[in-house]
């Protein structure tokens, strides 16, 4: 089997472009409802999310599950009402709160007040979070800074590396694999209020990584069979190169999404969403390497109708003789 | 052929000392899988102080860990943050309440007088409490919480009946006073005292309270959120006028380090900055085991469908594979343990991730040797080949994520950076175990006659070509 990308080029990019004004839409959508294009999580706006949950060891305190109208009742007398409530756990014993950033004061107030109507909690399993607005901005600003400095690295690296032109569609890819990547979380964050966290950056970041590392071996490829037959169509080196990386590409992806959905199942509520993003994103990183670096590299060269001669940056004779 | 024994013997040896390494070298844990309290406190400039700088940070910072030290945690950890935070983990505390109760607000410094016939007592107090004190060292080293918590609660008693034995000036001299204090070497070889100095209204009531006390043997109590921190006597030569000017040295058998540390915490106490906890995550113990718990299935899931995979679709280099995997996991986990790197549950799905990336080393080679095996060149050459072409694309696709960790590990923060940490190391291991480990296997196992058959190594070969090859 041979797989034409040149041919049904403009079908990849059609694909692709609706994939971004999907997630465009959603995230403008999401901005006139809630402000912003992402649904944040209190470590880029503040405030302070208790999870608790009760102390089953003392008799009888776990006999009912946790009733949220109670809960919704003492936040609104602590003066809270406007706080999102969860339960958690499939006996219902937990509970997690997001409010508006609180003090020491405050906080121990109302888990006092919770602890008074629905029973002891276990302090061993409370998790508390507080960020003030100032400290979530500053987490927010530090994360896209190394978004964008990464960005610029990439692309002196591949320049130096390969050719301007290779970088400019590297990172167009990358753009492309990020905004689908946030895309989906946005319309996560509308259907299912799925929140994004500095865990969330990470994972953009860890995909720039890897969706660069899927293209640049394709590059490499390209560059390979330039250098021995410089005088071939673009198109067909490209497909060449495609072609001869593709079993390379579905099994590196395969694997690394075999250790992805463990983490997705077994590694616990904080990597959830970590994962996930990461899964997304490694996807439309093959795919856009595959589909969309590549097309667009082969349209740009055969538009300009250049016979590129490629550095030679990297030698590729034959091995020398091992003993 | 020797080179690949000796390359073997070389893998086999650090495999050994990496097991040994992870086996001596426990890895510490985070505060999100230990469970604990993670504090970001924030000062805050003043009219006064405009601008904190790294001398006010240190002077904040030294204020924190005395109060941290009041709390009776063990294992506490203080550091600055940038320009002007400072971080607090308190390992296994999951209500943290006390602690931000005291750490927040302003420290209180003031100079008192020692009451009057208490000289004895004051010297037997001192005795008490040193005593407690290198007691709760030994403590701290054996992690015995409610021993910890008992021992505290002794020195804050002995605290209190030292604190009993002196008396404020009237108005108390405090920090406000206070203009500065630093360390400076005494003419005598190797000693050191503290030079602190006043504002005029803080010079006269130092000049009032070294006069009542000069020559009494009596001392003034220099105290730190109620906790003496020096007790110094004035020479009787002051009983006049007492010490004038705003200007006074304490003197002692100080090193440069005890006498920096004085001055510090004098400044520190002089500080008129607020602080303010702007950021607090706090994880109970039982969560945090689950998280572990959780992600040691999640690794080791995803570590044996890995495994599976490699064997299933590339046959002798898969096994290959899998033992240099294994050999991976191994460099690499051992390589946290000696560079001290402290394991957080992004850590890990960094350290997850990286065994993804280093499988793909091993899939680029094994790719390109089936390539070259189709193309119809010797099982050797072929290898040798796959090795050799698909360096460049492995060196260069671990650079660029290698940059992507580099901008998560200079601009994150703490979890982000564990991540880019774990991520990074794992690729950099990942390319030595790829070009190492598995080039060396490869190589033995295509000199075993058994394992010599093409197939092996690549499934539906064209019949001619397997009988070139077999040639």
């Amino acid at each position: 089997m041979k797989l034409s990308i040149n041919q049904s080029r403009k079908l990849w990019w059609a694909i692709s472009a609706a994939a971004i004004i999907t997630g465009i839409a959603a995230m403008l959508i999401s901005w006139q409802q809630i402000g912003a294009p992402l649904r944040p999580s209190l470590d880029f706006v503040g405030g302070t999310r208790l999870q608790l949950e009760r102390d089953c060891t003392q008799p009888n305190n776990c006999a009912q599950p946790i009733d949220i109208t109670a809960v919704r009742e003492v936040l609104a007398a602590q003066g809270l009402s406007n706080s999102s409530i969860q339960i958690l756990g499939q006996e219902q014993q937990g509970i997690s709160i997001r409010t508006s950033t609180l003090d020491v004061e405050q906080r121990t107030q109302l888990q006092d007040a919770l602890s008074q109507r629905i029973g002891a909690f276990a302090p061993q399993s409370t998790q508390i979070d507080t960020v003030g607005p100032t400290i979530g901005r500053q987490l927010l600003s530090s994360g896209l800074l190394a978004l964008i400095v990464s960005f610029g690295g990439i692309i002196v690296y591949i320049s130096l590396r390969f050719q301007l032109d290779f970088a400019v569609f590297a990172i167009t890819a990358l753009l492309h694999d990020v905004f689908v990547t946030a895309g989906v979380f946005a319309i996560l964050g509308l259907v299912w209020s799925v929140e994004v966290d500095s865990l969330f950056i990470v994972a953009l970041l860890t995909i720039t990584g890897f969706s660069v590392n899927d293209t640049v071996v394709i590059y490499d490829r390209i560059r390979e069979i330039l250098k021995v037959n410089p005088d071939r169509s673009i198109s067909e080196i490209v497909d060449d190169a495609v072609n001869q990386t593709l079993a390379r590409s579905i099994n590196t992806t395969l694997t690394t999404m075999l250790a992805l959905f463990a983490i997705f199942l077994f590694g616990g509520e904080t990597l959830k969403n970590f994962a996930l993003a990461l899964i997304i994103g490694f996807i439309c990183g093959a795919y856009s390497s595959i589909f969309i670096a590549s097309t667009l590299l082969s349209w740009w060269r055969e538009r300009n109708g250049q016979r590129l001669a490629t550095q030679s940056t990297a030698v590729i004779d034959s091995p020398p003789e091992d003993t | 052929m020797q080179r690949q024994r000796s390359l073997l013997a070389l893998i086999v040896v650090l495999a050994i000392a990496a097991i040994v390494a992870i086996a001596r070298i426990p890895i510490p844990l985070g505060l999100d899988l230990q469970g604990g309290s993670q504090l970001t406190i924030q000062v805050q400039p003043t009219a006064e102080i405009p601008q904190i700088t790294d001398r006010e940070l240190e002077a904040v910072q030294r204020v924190i860990e005395n109060r941290i030290n009041g709390l009776g945690v063990s294992e506490p950890v203080v550091q600055t943050v940038g320009q002007d935070q400072i971080l607090v983990q308190l390992p296994g505390v999951s209500n943290p309440e006390q602690a931000e109760r005291v750490l927040g607000g302003t420290a209180q410094l003031e100079f008192r007088t020692q009451r009057p016939g208490t000289e004895a007592q004051l010297f037997a107090e001192q005795q008490v409490r040193l005593g407690l004190l290198a007691k709760q060292q030994e403590l701290r080293a054996t992690n015995n919480t409610t021993e910890i918590q008992q021992n505290q609660e002794a020195i804050e008693r002995s605290n209190a009946a030292i604190a009993q034995l002196f008396e404020s000036t009237n108005p108390p001299l405090t920090g406000r006073n206070l203009e500065d204090a630093y360390g400076q070497p005494t003419q005598a070889p190797n000693n050191w005292e503290v030079g602190i100095r006043f504002d005029s209204p803080g010079a006269e009531l130092f000049a009032q309270l070294t006069r009542d006390l000069a020559g009494t043997g009596r001392s003034i109590g220099i105290f730190l959120d109620n906790e003496l921190i020096s007790a110094p006597t004035v020479g009787p030569q002051f009983a006049q006028t007492g010490i004038t000017g705003g200007s006074a040295v304490i003197t002692g058998r100080f090193t440069a380090q005890e006498a920096n540390d004085l001055a510090i915490q004098l400044r520190g106490g002089a500080l008129p900055v607020p602080v303010e906890i702007v950021e607090n995550r706090t994880v109970g113990a039982t969560l945090g085991r689950d998280s572990i718990q959780r992600s040691i299935y999640a690794g080791i899931g995803g570590l044996i469908l890995v495994l599976i995979f490699m064997v299933v679709y590339y046959r002798v280099p898969g096994i290959i594979a899998d033992l240099s995997l294994c050999v991976y996991a191994l460099l690499t986990w051992a390589s946290f343990a000696l560079l001290g790197v402290t394991l957080t549950l992004p850590g890990i799905a960094g350290f997850i991730l990286s065994i993804g990336m280093a499988v793909d080393a091993n899939v680029l080679i094994f790719e390109r040797t089936r390539e070259e095996l189709r193309a119809g060149k010797s099982l050797y050459r072929s290898v040798e080949s796959g090795f050799y072409r698909a360096f460049s694309s492995i060196l260069d696709s671990n650079v660029t994520t290698w940059i992507a960790c580099a901008a998560l590990f200079w601009l994150g923060a703490g979890l982000v950076r564990g991540f880019a940490l774990t991520l990074a190391l794992g690729i950099a291991v990942s390319m030595f175990t790829a070009i190492t480990c598995s080039r060396t296997l490869m190589f033995i196992a295509i000199s075993l006659p058994s394992l010599r058959k093409p197939e092996l190594y690549c499934p539906n070969l064209p019949t001619v070509r397997r009988a070139e090859v077999a040639r």
